[in-house]
């Protein structure tokens, strides 16, 4: 029993031993016509002067080794971090089916924006859509919403309330990190910026604030009046996230 | 369920799937069969089927249960297509001769679902004083870019798998003679809706990451150095005007806002170097470390600093700092004037720039508080 004990206690130990090694990776770049391979640097930075400019280098790990040649000087990352971090942005339902539309009976979809950029911070995500709902042929649209009137009259830019059935209509809702103020709750909407009409996207998330995962939630919300041609009506929205510079 | 016949033969299985608990039965007798599934889930417990089986009918009845066994079981969740991309490096800082071609390689991961996607260079402007960008629709300027993949062009569609990665080589390349200056680019990599079926109205996202590439063109090396300080205040909670000067006055326990807007007058980015320093009356020094943060051609630039204080403004919270848009927060108790000053370069060769601004703290609440008290005492003891 004795000698069990001894030899179960052996294979966890070699196990635990085994498993606490860390493995080291090169990157490769690689193409049909060379291959580049180097190690997974983490080099600190380095000035270069002269007496008409100052500049400073800042290297990090992998794909960010310094380039420096006669003729131009590169810097990957940023100056005041010292490893490069990815940039990561997601979008978990790429596609929001609204089924099939109700005459004043409001459909909603959602759908969840995610930026990741470590310790990094900075970061802007805007949206404009390439036209309003409409058919494929183009005849039959459904408009961008201006919310309930009135005092409740949203722009692109200013979130108000859309909880009348009788207000028609396609517009979104947000909720969650980042977000513009006027969303106050879930019965503010605004319409999107429509690039057809020569619109400028609008900043759906931005931070000035360190985050790793950075996380809000759009609400899709279409209301049809009883006139509204039938068809199967298409918009896309684009989503676009970009680090601060 | 089942009868308790001496004949009957009974079996039971009991499995665990997801936090519910199933239970197969089958009694069988020489001419019957009867069983069924038991679903529990924590508030019911239901029968999900209950099926009968006579005499030659018994075999098949086995191939359903087992048929079914399998569908319940290794059935996949369906989830909705999801986009998730990640681009390294994030950001390109490059000053460059004319005549001269660079290679950079990116990464681009794709940690969603299996899609068509492609990449492609857009010009941006500055957009607003706080490092957001205006993603423009045309290129401008002389810089040629492209891709040394053999199998991938910009804006060519191209597959990436779940969980793949994709390396793209991306030749900058400056024409001779192309003008100095500076030029901002974006390196966009974005899916390609597909077309969903027709039939229901839908509306789809199109998902795009971006990684800044900033140029400097300059056959000289020389950068055009031209910042100034635009902007040096706090956000005071209470500000006079007496005789001519400007009071600023806080509650002790109040975090500072300070805003701080540098301006580039020159015709290339720049960084600032510096610091804010806090004094006190005391002899108290705190020092703020401004962090350099590219202010592009011919813009404004809300900078930060750091350390800076954390502030919950989520909704249903928001201290009177939360509806003011500033560069950092100082923390801390204070009781008197304090000076704010800041001293910053933009570049070696350039001359420093300053500025500075004061403060009066005061601890009004506890002051409000205290009289309260006597005023409450005073009346409690006439009485």
């Amino acid at each position: 029993m004795k000698k069990i004990k001894y030899f179960t206690a052996l294979i966890l130990l070699t196990a635990i031993f085994i498993s606490s090694f860390k493995i080291a990776y090169s990157d490769n770049l690689n193409s049909n016509n060379y291959r580049i391979q180097f190690g997974n640097l983490n080099i600190g930075g380095e000035k270069l002067n002269s007496g008409t400019y100052y500049l400073s280098t800042s290297v990090g790990q992998s794909v960010a080794e310094k380039f420096s040649s006669n003729g131009y000087i590169v810097k990957a990352g940023f100056q005041y971090l010292k490893s490069i971090i990815p940039f990561s942005f997601s979008i978990s339902d790429i596609s929001m089916e609204f089924g099939t539309l109700t005459p004043s009976s409001p459909s909603t979809q959602t759908t969840n924006l995610t930026v990741s950029f470590g310790g990094a911070g900075q970061y802007l995500v805007t949206a404009i859509e390439e036209t309003p709902l409409k058919t494929f042929d183009g005849l039959n649209s459904i408009p961008d919403t201006s919310c309930d009137g009135g005092v409740n009259t949203c722009t692109t830019t200013s979130a108000k309330v859309w909880a009348s059935t009788t207000k028609y209509g396609f517009g979104y809702n947000m909720s969650g990190n980042d977000i513009p103020a006027d969303f106050t709750d879930s019965t503010y909407f605004r319409p999107f910026p429509d690039r057809s009409a020569a619109a400028s996207p609008v900043t759906l998330m931005s931070s000035t604030n360190v985050g790793k995962s950075r996380q809000s939630t759009v609400t899709f919300k279409i209301n049809i009046s009883n006139v509204q041609p039938a068809g199967t009506y298409r918009s896309v929205v684009n989503f676009t996230a970009t680090p601060s510079y | 369920m089942g009868n308790k016949a001496q004949n009957v033969k009974r079996v039971t299985c009991n499995m665990k799937h997801k936090k519910r608990r199933y239970q197969f039965f089958a009694n069988w007798e020489p001419r019957e069969i009867e069983a069924g599934l038991l679903y529990e889930s924590k508030n019911s417990v239901s029968s999900y089927l209950n099926i009968k089986s006579f005499g030659r009918a018994r075999q098949w009845f086995f191939v359903f249960i087992f048929s079914f066994y399998f569908l319940v079981f290794s059935a996949h969740t369906v989830f909705a297509q999801q986009f998730g991309i990640s681009i390294t490096p994030p950001h390109l800082e490059v000053i460059i001769k004319p005549g001269k071609s660079i290679l950079i390689a990116y990464k681009i991961q794709n940690f969603g679902d299996p899609m068509i996607i492609k990449s492609k260079i857009y010009s941006f402007a500055p957009m607003g004083n706080k490092g957001d960008l205006e993603i423009k629709e045309e290129l401008e300027g002389p810089v040629r870019f492209e891709l040394d993949n053999s199998d991938i062009s910009l804006d060519q569609p191209f597959f990436l798998n779940s969980k793949a990665d994709q390396q793209l080589l991306l030749r900058i390349r400056i024409p001779e003679g192309a003008p100095e200056g500076d030029y901002y680019y974006n390196l966009i990599t974005e899916n390609v809706p597909n077309p969903a079926g027709q039939g229901f109205s839908y509306s789809q996202a199109r998902g795009r990451v971006g990684s800044n590439i900033l140029i400097t063109i300059t056959s000289t090396g020389r950068i055009d150095l031209k910042g100034k300080i635009s902007i040096f205040d706090v956000f005071s909670r209470f500000r006079f005007n007496f005789f001519g000067k400007t009071y600023r006055v806080f509650d002790s326990g109040d975090l500072i806002p300070i805003i701080l807007i540098a301006e580039n007058k020159g015709k290339n980015l720049i960084k600032p170097n510096g610091d804010v320093i806090l004094r006190g009356n005391f002899g108290e020094k705190a020092i703020y470390n401004i962090i350099p943060q590219s202010i592009l051609a011919e813009s404004q630039r809300q900078l930060s600093a750091t350390p800076s204080a954390l502030i919950n403004c989520d909704q249903g919270r928001k201290p009177f700092y939360c509806d003011r848009d500033s560069s950092f927060l100082i923390s801390g108790f204070f009781l008197g004037k304090y000076d704010l000053s800041t001293t910053i370069n933009f570049g070696e060769g350039s001359p420093n720039v300053y500025s500075n601004v004061s403060f009066i703290a005061i601890p009004i609440k506890f002051i409000i508080g205290l009289f309260a008290i006597i005023i409450v005492s005073l009346i409690l003891i006439k009485k």
